[in-house]
């Protein structure tokens, strides 16, 4: 039996929770906003010809697994990544691991966790959890998104680790295991700041950061006249649930990253990110709203000021803010 | 935000999803970043109806389309399950083609017991209810 001496913490999101989970374990303090805006977390995209949930996909974030390698890779500590072809290698490898005494990161699908929120259960590979211990069958797990610590079995845990479709995990594990003496987090701080506003701003492709926001905007305004109001109501409500639902800490990440721009005003000593990152804040609220908005849409009460005109207006309003919040943001050094 | 927002009036919301509670961040300007655990609000908890809702009308209508004879009942478990082809065949091992056949009566009446028993693993029910499932005697 393993059991190690882990500080269960809660996150907003889990892949930075427990990237700052793991690093904390190792006393390396860094809170969870400073690993999201390291690891350049924040993003958006909307693609309407990749369906999930018979609706299309929009993200506020990037690929899985990007914000743990970002983050530690830009700070200089060591990892390892593996992925697995089968199952019982996977579980072995994770039992060695924790036997050294190591905590251990996992990739997940969420559908058959058995202690998700059923509320949650749906098949979504991109969760982030980890294992600090084992006892024959049973494995000890602390997940940011539950408040206690809660087990799961072997069978469990193994099927979980190889659930399928999209972005399916393949049993990916992972953990820091050399953490340099002295970490210079300025230039770490910079490097994932430019990387943000350049995938906000500088690519060049239409469905992707400010303008994916604004070409969004535009797709809102037709739902309704093409596709009839019970499918248009089911878009608008697939674009809330992944701005708000699962582990985006409220209005798709924008405020863990005001948080960050916050602390990193301290950090590099530069009192223009405080006001940058309180524009954030106001820009994040901004998004929040639309959320509220928005949900009274989907509950079919036809005022003007829930139409999706209205709320195509005011995602226009906050590509304009973001626009103008990463234009300045990239002019860091 | 206003304040409005929090104390809003949805007189007719049962509370849903009301025993873990999570971290959120917040803001506002006398304050700035909060971190705080709450339950999910109001808002946020019809968007998560919605989603179960638009999926009890889907599998009515599977329901439908399985009793009058045009999709065989794996349709049906697929979409309890919350899968889609691609993510069935995936979890199946089967091209989606095959999988697909499947899915027509036809095919699903030429199915062998052990693929039978593949499903029905898979859709964490006995072959008797993957054969027969309870709505199709109404």
């Amino acid at each position: 039996m393993v059991k190690l001496d882990y500080k269960h913490r809660q996150a907003g999101h889990c892949e930075s929770g427990v990237t700052s989970n793991l690093l904390n374990y190792y006393h390396f303090q860094i809170s969870e906003p400073m690993v999201f805006g390291i690891g350049a977390g924040l993003f958006f995209s909307h693609l309407p010809f990749l369906k999930m949930q018979h609706a299309p996909t929009t993200s506020f974030r990037v690929w899985p697994g990007m914000v743990f390698n970002r983050s530690t890779r830009a700070l200089g500590i060591t990892t390892i990544n593996h992925r697995f072809r089968n199952p019982k290698d996977a579980m072995n490898r994770l039992n060695e691991v924790l036997d050294q005494g190591i905590p251990v990161g996992l990739q997940v699908g969420t559908f058959h966790l058995p202690f998700f929120p059923p509320e949650y259960r749906m098949h979504y590979n991109m969760h982030n959890m980890v294992v600090y211990g084992y006892d024959k069958e049973t494995y000890f797990v602390s997940d940011t998104l539950m408040e206690p610590v809660v087990e799961i079995n072997y069978d469990d845990l193994a099927r979980v680790r190889f659930a399928k479709g999209p972005f399916a995990p393949q049993g990916r594990m992972y953990y820091p295991v050399k953490i340099p003496a002295e970490v210079d987090f300025k230039p770490a701080i910079i490097k994932g700041i430019r990387k943000t506003a350049n995938n906000m701003i500088g690519v060049p492709f239409p469905l992707i950061g400010v303008k994916g926001i604004r070409y969004l905007s535009g797709k809102m305004r037709q739902w309704e006249r093409k596709l009839g109001p019970d499918k248009a109501s089911y878009y608008l409500g697939q674009v809330l649930r992944m701005e708000e639902e699962v582990g985006t800490a409220g209005a798709g990440f924008r405020f863990i990253y005001g948080a960050f721009l916050n602390e990193a005003a301290d950090v590099l000593n530069q009192s223009w990110l405080r006001e940058i990152s309180f524009e954030m804040g106001e820009n994040a609220n901004k998004w929040r709203e639309f959320s509220y908005l928005g949900s009274r849409n989907c509950k079919k009460r036809g005022k003007p000021e829930q139409s999706y005109d209205f709320l195509a207006d005011m995602l226009l309003e906050v590509a304009d803010r973001e626009e103008k919040i990463f234009r300045k943001l990239a002019k860091i050094n | 935000m206003k304040e409005s927002i929090d104390k809003s009036e949805h007189p007719d919301d049962v509370p849903g999803y009301c025993y873990n509670r999570e971290l959120f961040y917040g803001f506002d300007k006398e304050r700035g970043f909060t971190r705080e655990l709450s339950y999910q609000n109001q808002s946020n908890q019809v968007i998560i109806r919605q989603s179960w809702d638009a999926l009890e009308k889907r599998l009515e209508q599977v329901q439908e389309a399985a009793r009058s004879g045009n999709v065989s009942p794996i349709v049906y478990y697929m979409e309890k399950m919350l899968m889609e082809l691609p993510m069935l065949s995936a979890y199946m091992g089967l091209n989606r083609l095959l999988v697909r056949w499947h899915m027509t009566p036809a095919g699903f009446r030429r199915l062998k017991p052990p693929m039978l028993e593949r499903y029905a693993r898979l859709f964490e029910i006995t072959v008797e209810e993957l054969k027969k499932p309870g709505f199709m005697n109404k």
